[in-house]
């Protein structure tokens, strides 16, 4: 299940998405990200999700492999979607004993859960069409102002991009450590919470452990050659804003335009 | 020092080092007053066991390890001289022996330009340092791809062009091979020769004597050591004491030795299989008057002794028709097993062969119902395993499976409470689940009363991994499948885990499955070889049967145990020889018997 998550991997493509400065792209996905908890209404989601399909279908990344990136986060979706189902004060449609179900509430559960949806797809779109290292090296440049106030920006971008280049590994270990003490009887499924929680002893010490191993390698391995933090740092992609930055960030702004006015208006 | 260029790249003078070790404080001496110098341009080897001082003498020279005595110059620089800190890491460039925890980024262009970034080269000499790097160690057509995707051959090639990009006059590499599987090993030894061959200095850091072998120069380390150091075949002269340090000689080296106490003169020049087969079909090998005593002296390997539990015919494992589809319906959808069924009787010692990506290892999780097969059966003791939940619990107590570096796994604080982990889950008694660790320990080699109270993180590799297999053996399994019990250690742990494996077998009448790369291992140990091809069963047959299909195995990117690769060399140079024989000892009797006349 845990090689299910999409956020963080990288879908290669030469798609207009692709091809953008990655600092239009972490704006962008930014405003949208606020975009959706500025709409209220349904008029407001549906130009979201549109705007969203649109961006999914120029990015040619295919829509299943999106849709992928959910599986993980239904449970959190349907408590959520159950919650403010039972939680919202209102009109009540249902009752079933303390239990009310409301006409806003189901409103606010649907807005919910398409807003969660909508933030894991839309962040994921990102970080699928962006190759991890020009995201961190957007999120250097993008920090690199508030350096002279003491934002370590390269230090942060570095850890960054070290942590996105090691959860597939630290996946793959995990997967395989759980195998291995299943096949040593290990159950990771069953009893309450005290023994499911105890059970996670013999996955974890492990993983912790090899994570200080890899930690320890590769700082060896930086050192090595010849790392020794940002400074005096040449990089091998240079960024520079393109005609298409323009197009897009124009399109992001007539799009959160749009949305202002609706809430205003509506 | 000052920079004075001269011959050597590196010297090293009276190096010791000493570090601390963490429990108890106590000095240990890694190194202890080594000195040689290494040529511009050479091709050195490093060899020795595990805990020799390979490793930390590697990193001295690139100055991530400090001399505690003596001194170590690379281009006349001092490791000891911060400012030039620099200039020794990039001429003296390093690649680990981990291919997944060397690679910084994400990408593998990225990682390639990792080194010049950090040097501050201009973007586009970066771009065309990259290019060169990726296309000398043939990985350009990958370089937009992520590592995780790469097999480890590949990994290590990207290490490797990372290096070359921050165009170093050396390489240091430490143990690249170790944890490659054949084919990763040859691409990254042909590399090395590449890269010696353009001029660039190599010093191999290799626990691997047939690749010590391909170095001009062979320096064999033991206990911080210098204890052999010259080309190979003045090396090689010294067998003897090589075999005592717990190193392997090359097959060849171990087969003109036999063949000279068997009264043949053999040159001895001669340390590499295609040479030895020359001159032994050449009419210049000739056999001296076969005297009494020397007649036919062939040692007996301590294995071929008969099992003490005979085969009963009965089948303890079966897998019909087994289909299994990863990620089915999705863009990467990827068939891992096709159609595969073969069945296992009891007692019986099977090897599991196949290249990377063959279906090995999806095979054996389907054996213990870690996997669902997508079509199919699988059969333990008669029983469909996927006949209900109660039924799993069951199968795992009868199918021990160890995992590949199976002490990734240990977790406890004692090296008792790690082994009674699995019988305790099977539901045993804590005064049980101790007896049997106390026997799983015993089995394997270990003092019990001196390793039951130790943390499992202090032991020594070689113990770790029998520990981790203990883990296992202690849930008494009817059958043990050992997936590459001996990946990634030096010669000595790899001899001990096999004798191990052997003992088991005997003395607890399991049956066993090993996977391997290793075909020798595969030849001497098992009575039955399943091939894997592209998921499929391509074979299932007696090691004879199997190692008798030279040219189709080669196909399938699959080698022959080293005794039969050696007989089929000498059969295609045109001698009268069956390819029948899997071991040496096989091998030498044949090749007298041919050179006596006998044929």
């Amino acid at each position: 299940m845990i090689r299910d998550i999409t956020l963080g991997q990288y879908y290669p493509g030469e798609s207009a998405i692709h091809r953008l400065d990655p600092r239009t792209k972490i704006v962008g996905t930014l405003l949208y990200l606020i975009s959706l908890f500025v709409v209220d209404s349904f008029v407001g989601f549906g130009i979201a999700l549109v705007f969203l399909g649109l961006c999914i279908k120029i990015s040619g990344v295919p829509l299943k492999f999106m849709l992928k990136g959910l599986k993980p986060i239904f449970m959190i979706m349907l408590f959520t979607f159950v919650l403010n189902m039972f939680m919202t004060p209102g009109e009540v449609l249902v009752q079933l004993g303390p239990l009310k179900v409301t006409m806003e509430g189901i409103y606010n559960a649907f807005f919910m859960v398409v807003r969660l949806a909508l933030l894991i797809i839309g962040s994921s779109l990102m970080t699928l069409t962006t190759k991890p290292i020009s995201l961190t090296d957007g999120i250097e440049r993008l920090l690199s102002p508030l350096q002279k106030i003491g934002v370590p920006a390269h230090e942060l971008a570095m850890m960054m991009s070290i942590a996105l280049r090691f959860i597939p590994t630290l996946l793959d270990e995990t997967d395989k450590i759980m195998k291995a003490q299943m096949a040593r009887g290990a159950d990771f499924e069953s009893g309450n919470m005290i023994q499911r929680a105890k059970s996670l002893i013999p996955l974890l010490v492990p993983l912790f452990i090899s994570a200080f191993r890899i930690a320890v390698e590769l700082a060896m391995a930086m050192e090595a050659r010849c790392y020794r933090g940002g400074e005096n740092r040449t990089r091998l992609h240079r960024m520079a804003f393109g005609k298409s930055d323009v197009l897009g960030a124009v399109i992001i702004m007539i799009y959160m335009a749009i949305l202002i006015a609706l809430r205003v208006i509506g | 020092m000052s920079y004075i260029k001269n011959d050597d790249i590196i010297q090293i003078e009276h190096l010791l080092f000493q570090y601390q070790r963490e429990e108890n404080k106590e000095t240990v001496t890694a190194i202890d007053d080594v000195s040689f110098s290494v040529k511009r341009g050479s091709f050195t080897a490093v060899i020795g066991r595990n805990g020799s001082g390979k490793s930390t003498l590697a990193k001295n020279i690139n100055a991530l390890l400090l001399p505690s005595g003596g001194a170590v110059y690379v281009n006349g620089y001092d490791t000891k001289d911060e400012e030039h800190l620099w200039e020794i890491r990039q001429s003296a460039g390093m690649v680990f022996q981990n291919p997944d925890n060397q690679l910084v980024s994400s990408i593998v262009e990225d990682d390639v330009a990792f080194g010049p970034e950090n040097l501050g080269v201009e973007p586009s000499e970066i771009r065309r340092r990259v290019d060169e790097a990726l296309k000398k160690v043939n990985m350009y057509q990958h370089r937009k791809r992520a590592p995780h995707h790469l097999s480890g051959g590949q990994k290590q090639r990207v290490a490797i062009a990372g290096v070359m990009a921050m165009r170093p006059e050396c390489v240091i590499l430490d143990e690249p091979t170790a944890m490659l599987d054949p084919k990763g090993r040859a691409q990254v030894m042909d590399i090395i020769h590449q890269l010696h061959e353009e001029g660039i200095t190599i010093v191999l850091i290799t626990h691997f004597m047939d690749e010590a072998a391909q170095a001009d120069r062979i320096i064999i380390m033991d206990d911080g050591h210098v204890v052999l150091d010259g080309v190979p075949k003045d090396v090689f002269l010294h067998g003897g004491k090589i075999r005592d340090l717990y190193l392997d000689v090359p097959f060849a080296v171990e087969m003109a030795e036999y063949l000279r106490d068997n009264g043949m003169e053999i040159p001895t020049d001669i340390i590499d299989t295609d040479t030895l087969v020359t001159y032994l079909s050449s009419d210049a090998a000739k056999i001296s008057e076969v005297s009494e005593k020397s007649a036919f002296k062939v040692e007996q390997s301590d294995t071929d002794t008969a099992p003490e539990k005979e085969k009963t015919g009965t089948i303890v494992a079966e897998v019909k028709n087994l289909r299994h589809v990863f990620n089915a319906g999705l863009p990467f959808e990827s068939i891992a097993l096709n159609d595969v069924s073969f069945a296992l009787e009891e007692n019986s010692f099977t090897a599991l062969i196949g290249h990377t990506g063959s279906g090995k290892s999806t095979l054996i999780q389907h054996l213990n119902g870690l996997l669902k097969p997508t079509g199919g059966s699988v059969y333990i003791n008669g029983e469909d395993i996927h006949g209900g939940k109660e039924k799993l619990r069951d199968v795992r107590k009868n199918v021990g499976l160890v995992f590949q570096y199976p002490e990734y796994q240990l977790f406890e604080e004692t090296v008792l409470k790690d082994v009674c982990y699995g019988p305790l889950n099977l539901g045993l008694s804590q005064e049980e689940a101790e007896q049997k660790a106390k026997r799983a320990i015993e089995l394997v080699g270990l003092d019990f009363e001196e390793v039951k109270n130790r943390s499992p993180f202090a032991l020594s590799g070689g113990q770790k991994r029998r520990v981790a297999i203990d883990g296992v053996i202690a849930m008494e399994p009817k059958m043990l499948i050992l997936d590459e019990p001996t990946a990634g250690l030096d010669p000595k742990s790899h001899h001990d885990i096999l004798l191990m494996i052997e003992k088991i077998k005997k003395e607890g009448g399991v049956t066993i499955l090993l996977v391997s790369h290793n075909m020798g291992d595969a030849a001497r140990l098992a009575d039955r070889v399943l091939v894997m091809d592209g998921g499929r069963l391509w074979m299932n047959g007696t090691p004879q049967e199997v190692f008798s299909k030279a040219e189709e195995l080669s196909e399938i990117g699959l080698g022959l145990p080293p005794a039969t690769e050696f007989m089929y060399r000498l059969k295609q140079s045109g001698v009268p020889v069956e390819t029948t024989a899997l071991t040496v000892q096989e091998a030498l009797a044949d090749v007298l018997r041919w050179k006596r006349g006998e044929l």
